[in-house]
């Protein structure tokens, strides 16, 4: 029998309470889940109901005001912030919907500076960074600027930022929203690749529907809350293909006319 | 972060904003020139105080005077006192602490005669033990008096200078060189008994000072004060029975007693000290003190005025510092999510606010030894009238620490600057920071 994976994160009674006035706002409320090592999880709601908070809280960029989040044995809420960055350079990888690279670097250099962070001798981190971007395809393109790329580009970019230091985790908050269909598959395959090649965990914020269908479990979050959460049973590789080819077809439909594609 | 990586990181984000880097970099160099020209000047003032006091005197004499002046604290004349001077005196004063040598002089006047050409030059009769503390100049030839071998006269450079023939018609003049030519002595002062021959003696074993700043070495003839009694002694055996009585005299009241102390800083001390025994006394360091709070005065002006220039540019390099940190909230934000240490982000900016500093400091260094130089060049007529003497000293001063220490200050003055602007891009929330724009 396979042994059941290890649960990489955990979150227990957390609660993210923001004071507006006189008002509370319960933007996370009393929400407990766990993420197993190399799930792909995806965080599903509509926008307000608090899924980028709760990301924003696993990731500790946000403090938590009460409950515990737990990853790799470590309670967030309680690590200072000199710990917390040290614990993101080890463990933690980020893909945004805005991309947030830095503008001013190249695409080399963006994906090496969370080397820069780690210490890591510039010869290594610039042959580890080549090598990521190779990967998302972006081989020839490696002294380009944000400004000179596609936001699909940018987006590998972002993409090969995230995974270039190999973290266990990476937190993906609405990595396709500013891109066009096509992109978008392109966008969700190469992180699902990458995610799949080294057991990575993925967590995943999104509003699309469709987009959950990459995932293992979704987690459907409504004002805070957890409305419900369903695993996908874990399918054959062959299964999954299929699966996802469809999905693929469903996305392009439901976003008709958005693009002409060539395929279908 | 690596050293390496943090400098590479700052250079370039000092390279982004070029006109704006050279911008504030011009502030500090500006800034740099002002302190470092000014506190040139100031100690170039300061210098040429002290070397136009050091050729008026040793600064670590303090004589007792027969006739004594009594001054105020500020150096103006009160009143005036005879004082006995004898060697009781010397031997209280010799127990004052600080006071290396105490010697009592005798001064008198004596007439020199080299062929038909005469000259007059002061006689100073001293302690020939004391002679090294008081500082006495080298000696182009020949050796000071001792105890063993007392007899040697002593001459300054200027005393065998300018004898003149009074008999000549056209008032001729000429130097002797008491090497080759004959050169004696007499004592004038009293009347020479009838029947007696008058005193002189012939100038045989004598030494010759070195040329020296301090004049007062130059126009006299030192001797050892007990070689001298014995002279004078035989001198007094020349005159009339009334007119040796009074010579005598000479002998057992001084004119003055030198006292040598043994470091400059404890000249005041030992003054108040022969002062509370009742003595009136006088040294060059009494005028020097108001003439050097004078100096200070001036070098503190000038320090100011460069210390505000360099405020300025300071508080401009705090203002670069807080426009970037604006510009590149978002890039600190997406710092701090990637991992970046809190610590890391202070150290960059403090060391792109240091740079500012160093690289004005650097520059304003170089341009202020050029201002320095010219400022030598063309300025020093500006110094005279000043410093209200002539002097040779230079009215700009770089000592050697100064470079280093505007460099350093530069560099500590950018970090200083940089440092609330740092601790204000530490403080930023990731969140917020990554919605700007940017």
């Amino acid at each position: 029998m396979e042994k059941e994976p290890e649960k990489i994160i955990e979150l227990v009674n957390v609660k993210k309470i923001y004071r507006m006035g006189n008002e509370k706002i319960y933007a996370v409320d009393d929400v407990s889940f766990d993420i197993k090592k190399g799930e792909f999880c995806c965080l599903l709601g509509t926008s307000g109901s608090g899924k980028s908070t709760l990301l924003n809280l696993m990731a500790g960029i946000e403090k938590a005001t009460s409950g515990q989040i737990i990853i790799k044995g470590k309670d967030i809420p309680k690590m200072n912030e000199n710990n917390l960055a040290r614990f993101r350079q080890r463990y933690l990888g980020f893909v945004f919907q805005a991309y947030n690279l830095i503008n001013s670097m190249t695409a080399l250099e963006n994906v090496e500076f969370p080397l820069v962070f780690k210490r890591i001798a510039p010869k290594k981190r610039k042959k580890l960074a080549k090598d990521m971007l190779a990967q998302v395809g972006l081989g020839s393109r490696l002294m380009h600027k944000p400004k000179e790329m596609s936001g699909g580009q940018q987006q590998r970019v972002g993409i090969a930022r995230a995974f270039v230091a190999k973290p266990e985790i990476v937190f993906a908050d609405e990595p396709t929203g500013n891109l066009d269909t096509k992109t978008t598959i392109e966008v969700m395959e190469l992180i699902k690749r990458m995610a799949r090649e080294n057991q990575q965990t993925i967590v995943m914020v999104t509003h699309d529907r469709s987009l959950a269908a990459y995932a293992d479990k979704v987690i459907h979050i409504l004002d805070g809350k957890i409305q419900s959460i369903e695993i996908t049973d874990r399918a054959s590789s062959e299964d999954m293909q299929v699966r996802l080819k469809e999905v693929s077809k469903k996305l392009l439909l439901d976003r008709g006319g958005e693009q002409v594609s060539t395929e279908t | 972060m690596r050293i390496s990586d943090l400098l590479k990181l700052a250079l370039r984000n000092l390279l982004r904003r070029k006109a704006r880097t050279a911008l504030t970099v011009i502030g500090m160099v500006i800034g740099t020139i002002s302190i470092v020209v000014m506190v040139s000047i100031g100690i170039g003032v300061n210098r040429s105080f002290d070397e136009a006091i050091m050729q008026n005197g040793s600064m670590t004499m303090i004589q007792v005077q027969k006739y004594g002046i009594i001054y105020d604290e500020d150096g103006n004349f009160v009143d005036e006192k005879e004082q006995m001077l004898d060697d009781s005196v010397v031997e209280l004063l010799k127990g004052i602490d600080h006071v290396r040598a105490v010697s009592p002089v005798i001064s008198t006047y004596a007439e020199l005669y080299s062929g038909k050409f005469e000259k007059g030059v002061n006689v100073m009769a001293m302690d020939s033990e004391s002679f090294e503390a008081f500082g006495f100049p080298p000696l182009a030839y020949g050796s000071y008096p001792t105890k063993e071998n007392p007899s040697t006269v002593v001459m300054g450079t200027e005393t065998m200078k300018y004898f003149y023939n009074f008999s000549g018609r056209n008032f001729e003049e000429k130097d002797v060189d008491p090497l080759t030519e004959e050169v004696t002595m007499k004592f004038r002062q009293y009347q020479t008994h009838p029947r007696k021959k008058e005193f002189e003696m012939e100038l045989k074993d004598f030494a010759m000072m070195e040329e020296t700043d301090n004049y007062e070495y130059c126009y006299n003839f030192y001797m050892d004060i007990d070689y001298f009694r014995e002279i004078w002694q035989k001198y007094a055996n020349t005159l009339t029975l009334e007119e040796r009585k009074r010579a005598m005299s000479v002998l057992d009241s001084y004119e003055e007693i030198r006292i040598n102390v043994d470091n400059i800083d404890n000249v005041t001390e030992v003054q108040e000290a022969i002062k509370a025994l009742g003595y009136a006394a006088y040294s060059e360091m009494q005028f020097m003190e108001p003439i050097k709070e004078a100096s200070n005065m001036i070098q503190l002006g000038l320090g100011v005025i460069g210390s505000i220039a360099m405020l300025v540019s300071a508080i401009n390099i705090a203002n670069t510092m807080v426009m970037s940190i604006y510009e590149r909230t978002k890039e600190i934000g997406i710092m701090k999510v990637l991992g970046c240490l809190v610590r890391d982000i202070k150290r960059q900016f403090l060391l792109e606010a240091g740079l500012l500093g160093l690289l004005g400091g650097i520059i304003g260094i170089l341009i202020s030894y050029v201002l320095s130089f010219l400022i030598n060049k063309y300025g020093s007529g500006i110094m005279g009238s000043l410093v209200g003497m002539e002097t040779t000293g230079k009215l700009s001063v770089i000592p050697f620490w100064l470079p280093f220490a505007a460099a350093a200050f530069g560099m500590l003055i950018g970090v200083l600057s940089g440092y609330f602007p740092a601790r204000r891009a530490t403080r930023i929330r990731a969140i917020e920071a990554m919605k700007t724009e940017g």
